[in-house]
């Protein structure tokens, strides 16, 4: 199967729509539209999210080789910075505030992790490779995660780990290495345990069972699957789904933006959803095969890998299969960083289909 | 480049997400469709107003009147819980328990209000509201209450919210406190009192403001029920009674079984218990306040039962009223003796009733034999219910040799026969069943229904016929005039009532139990058309002659206050 760029472009101007669709509605409350100005805000984000792919779709994307440490420095700056200068959000240190925009740094990182891994794996060495591509970059990653983890993000911390197990699961080294480390990741999460904040831990027992705090950490979970399930095959039509119209869903325009599609156009508009992001993904995957340089193959993986595992952990959570973490659906949610970072991510990788 | 396991992995991570949403959306679709449902869908129940209860004249004895709730809705609580309860429990005077037991017993879902305060007055609940504002709910409830409170308890009964009495199917919505009758003609006719209750549908959000209207079902009011009962004369019975300890005095028309006054001592508050409070200290009280001894508790009949045990000789042809018994004050059995309670000399049957000789009847009861008197005792229904429209009726005994075999587990001896002849020995019955079978003399050998309720919803209420005795009228005389000498006679056990001029006729009794004896006085008037029988028993005072004067005293008062006069009983 070839690369159809056309059929490509299309599946992200849909999600564009879709995101728009869902927005609307989620900023709506009895019928009343409640959160015009972020609507209006999300329409000029796409403008800039176009904007931003075709800036990078002209950037050799070779310049990132040579960039790749610098860039990952960088990231690493970012996130000290947010932790002396950081906006305060809901009791955790995300973001960096430029005039409007809150700037989130960790969504950065997810960048400069995929480019510093596809370089370090890129790289054609012959002795101990165990080491030099899988040891070196797990300590470097280590420094993000942490600094992540800390702010508290949980989800993007284990997020940007997942990125670079799947990249190096494409890469030479042996499986069962790979296997060996992400054991020893097992092993290690009661040390992650301990050092989760309560807010935290509460979620992860929530997600075991929601039904041990209905009204705190469980709420948002058990709302969500009743507003999924409630939904049915048609769904209960735009702008009539119960759950979102009557505020029984939290945090529905962002993370949760899945579960007003899911109640509001049911099972088929979530299946029409992950059709589209199939064609996606399948899309990235088909260019890889076509790429003839290395370090050009492990920034689409990389890519793919970004999208993919949002994307699944997202869905996965507004449905109880993940516990609850803040990470965004790709496209959809609102919000500025991570669009921007998929739109960089989306001109990288189109500027590698226009190389090869 | 291993593309192939990369493109498998995410595959498989899509179709579990395709999975998951099939199983959500398909299979538990209907489930999670009522659960958004019972979010948004707020049942606003209405509860119905509950039938009053009015006596005969059309006095309120029982009726609803406002009362109210508060609720909370724990979605809009959940982070000051216990802060509030806490608050509350000082401003209502309430155990913080209470409230959360309340709490986690009515707990149905975050956005449903739930009931913590049930019942409390106007004043409580307003005040509530005051304080705390949008976070508490005032719920307007009907409370059912009793003016004459202890007076008429064992009738009226009471009500009591229970959750989820009902099964009942038509109910719109969820009523969580339904009231039920639980005794007394609340409960036997609570289907008739209790109305259907009502509700509205509305849609809310979130924070339980209302934002949309779906429909409603108004409450229908129960059905008012008026009784046989007059509450002028009860009042005086209650009044009389109250000097004993324990007792019970029924009056009846003897022609349809119409019940004027019914009243049993002692008594409970029904007003406490629709509040809620102590029921544990109305459980405990002492002589089990509860019990309806009119028609709950069986005692020896004593001598009432020997105008039974006339007509049973008389039927029989054992016995006319001529035949006579030379009474030397005790009765002969092998070395036992029975006593009377005096030496009357010879004694005809009238001579016999009126000084009530024992002797005499242990003549009678001797040639009838027990199955004969136990064949007569029970066609006077001393081991039936009567059938009166009251719940938990318990019935008398009418031993015989089958009988005392089984229960007893002893052969039947004919000193039991001399006993059973008096009234005594293993022959109980409730003082309903007493005064149904006398009034049988009354209305020429009927045994009548007796009822409690005259009208429903302005029908009146259809009589079950009396049983017809068949019993020979010239037979029912002379016992009659055997009642009347009772009265008449300057040395009738029962003269001090013939000073009223009401012409009643009746029968003493002093029934011998453990410690002191009851007093017992059956009878009606006028005699010669009676529109009133009686029944006076007295537990433990000692003699009947107590229970004379309580008759003595509750008639004389209705004659002065003019509810039963010469006039009126000649008519």
């Amino acid at each position: 199967m070839r690369f159809n760029i056309r059929l490509f472009i299309l599946c992200i101007i849909i999600l564009n729509c879709l995101s728009l669709i869902a927005l609307n509605s989620s900023l709506h409350q009895e019928g009343e539209f409640s959160g015009k100005e972020q609507f209006y805000k999300q329409i000029v984000w796409i403008f800039v999210f176009w904007i931003v792919i075709l800036v990078f779709y002209f950037i050799n994307y070779r310049v990132y080789f040579n960039l790749s440490f610098y860039i990952y420095i960088l990231s690493i700056i970012f996130l000290l910075g947010v932790k002396l200068w950081g906006k305060e959000i809901m009791g955790a240190q995300r973001w960096i505030p430029l005039g409007e925009f809150n700037f989130q740094p960790s969504e950065f990182s997810k960048l400069a992790v995929i480019i510093l891994s596809a370089r370090i794996l890129s790289l054609d060495v012959k002795r101990a490779i165990f080491f030099r591509k899988l040891i070196l970059p797990l300590i470097l990653i280590s420094i993000s995660f942490i600094l992540i983890f800390k702010q508290p993000d949980l989800g993007t911390a284990m997020l940007i780990f997942l990125i670079f197990f799947m990249m190096s699961l494409s890469s030479d080294i042996k499986k069962r290495y790979i296997i060996y480390m992400l054991i020893l990741g097992l092993v290690l999460l009661p040390l992650i345990w301990v050092k989760l904040a309560d807010y935290q831990k509460k979620r992860v027992i929530v997600f075991l069972d929601p039904n041990v705090d209905p009204l705190g950490a469980g709420y948002t979970i058990i709302q969500s699957k009743i507003a999924i399930g409630s939904g049915k095959i048609f769904g209960k039509g735009f702008l009539a789904g119960t759950q979102n119209q009557f505020n029984f869903l939290p945090e529905r325009h962002t993370d949760f933006i899945f579960t007003v599609i899911a109640e509001e156009f049911g099972l088929i508009g979530s299946l029409f959803l992950l059709w589209i992001y199939g064609n996606i993904l399948k899309n990235i995957l088909n260019k890889t095969r076509e790429v003839k340089d290395n370090f050009g193959q492990f920034l689409c993986i990389g890519i793919f890998s970004l999208l993919f595992l949002q994307i699944f952990i997202n869905i996965g959570m507004t449905m109880g299969l993940f516990p609850v973490v803040g990470i965004p659906l790709p496209f959809l949610s609102y919000g500025g960083t991570h669009l921007l970072i998929t739109a960089i991510s989306l001109g990288i990788f189109l500027n590698i289909v226009k190389q090869w | 480049m291993d593309i192939k396991l990369i493109r498998n992995l995410s595959l498989g991570g899509l179709i579990i997400l395709v999975i998951s949403l099939f199983y959500y959306q398909v299979i538990k679709g209907d489930m999670y469709l009522n659960r958004a449902q019972a979010n948004y869908i707020r049942v606003v129940s209405k509860e119905a107003i509950r039938g009053t209860i009015l006596d005969r004249n059309y006095e309120t004895l029982a009726y609803d009147r406002g009362a109210f709730n508060i609720a909370v809705i724990p979605y809009q609580i959940k982070d000051n819980k216990e802060e509030l309860f806490s608050k509350i429990s000082r401003l209502a005077k309430v155990k913080k328990e209470t409230l959360t037991i309340n709490y986690n017993r009515n707990f149905r879902s975050p956005f449903y209000p739930v009931d913590i305060l049930i019942d409390i007055d106007k004043e409580k609940a307003l005040a509530l509201k005051e304080e705390l504002g949008e976070e508490v709910i005032i719920e307007e409830i009907p409370q059912r209450h009793y003016p004459f409170g202890k007076e008429l308890a064992h009738i009226l009964g009471y009500v009591k919210r229970g959750v989820n009495v009902s099964n009942n199917s038509d109910v719109y919505g969820y009523i969580p406190y339904q009231r039920v009758g639980l005794a007394g003609i609340e409960k036997y006719y609570n289907n008739y009192l209790a109305g259907r209750d009502g509700g509205e549908l509305l849609e809310v959000d979130a924070l339980g403001k209302i934002a949309g209207f779906l429909g409603a079902n108004h409450p229908k009011k129960g059905k008012d029920i008026v009784l046989t009962i007059d509450l002028r004369l009860q009042r005086i019975a209650y009044q009389l009674l109250s000097e004993y300890k324990r007792g019970v005095i029924i009056v009846m028309d003897p022609r349809d079984g119409q019940i004027h006054v019914f009243c049993s001592q002692p008594s409970y508050e029904p007003n406490q218990i629709m509040r809620g409070v102590d029921f544990d200290s109305i459980l405990k009280a002492e002589d089990n306040i509860l019990l309806n001894r009119g028609i709950q508790a069986r005692y020896p009949l004593g001598s009432v039962f020997k105008p039974i045990l006339s007509i049973a000789g008389l039927e029989e042809k054992k016995i006319t009223s001529n035949t006579t018994f030379i009474c030397e004050g005790r009765y002969r059995l092998g070395n036992l003796s029975f006593e009377c309670r005096s030496a009357h000399g010879k004694q005809n049957l009238i001579e016999a009733l009126a000084h009530s000789c024992n002797v005499y009847f242990y003549n009678v009861g001797a040639i009838l034999d027990i199955d004969k008197i136990a064949k007569w005792a029970k066609k006077f229904g001393l081991n039936t219910l009567t059938g009166i429209d009251l719940p938990y009726e318990k019935s008398g005994i009418v031993p015989d040799q089958h009988w005392k075999i089984t229960n007893i587990k002893s052969p039947w001896f004919k000193g039991d026969t001399l006993n059973v002849s008096i009234g005594q020995g293993y022959l109980e019955a409730t003082p309903l069943e007493v005064l149904v079978a006398i009034s049988a003399f009354a209305n020429g050998g009927y045994l009548v229904k007796p009822h409690l309720v005259k009208e429903i919803e302005g029908e009146n209420i259809s009589l079950s016929p009396s049983k017809f005795l068949d019993l020979s009228l010239s037979h029912i005389n002379e016992v009659k005039k055997g009642l009347e000498a009772v009265v008449s006679w300057s040395n009738g056990t029962a003269h001090l009532l013939d000073t009223l001029k009401l012409s009643i006729a009746g029968k003493t009794g002093t029934a011998q139990t453990i410690g002191k004896s009851h007093g017992w006085f059956v009878g009606f008037f006028p005699s010669s058309s009676p529109k009133y029988s009686i029944c006076v028993f007295l537990e433990n005072v000692g003699s009947s002659s107590e229970a004379v004067k309580v008759a003595y005293d509750f008639l004389k008062e209705a004659k002065n206050k003019g509810i039963i006069s010469q006039e009126e009983i000649k008519r």
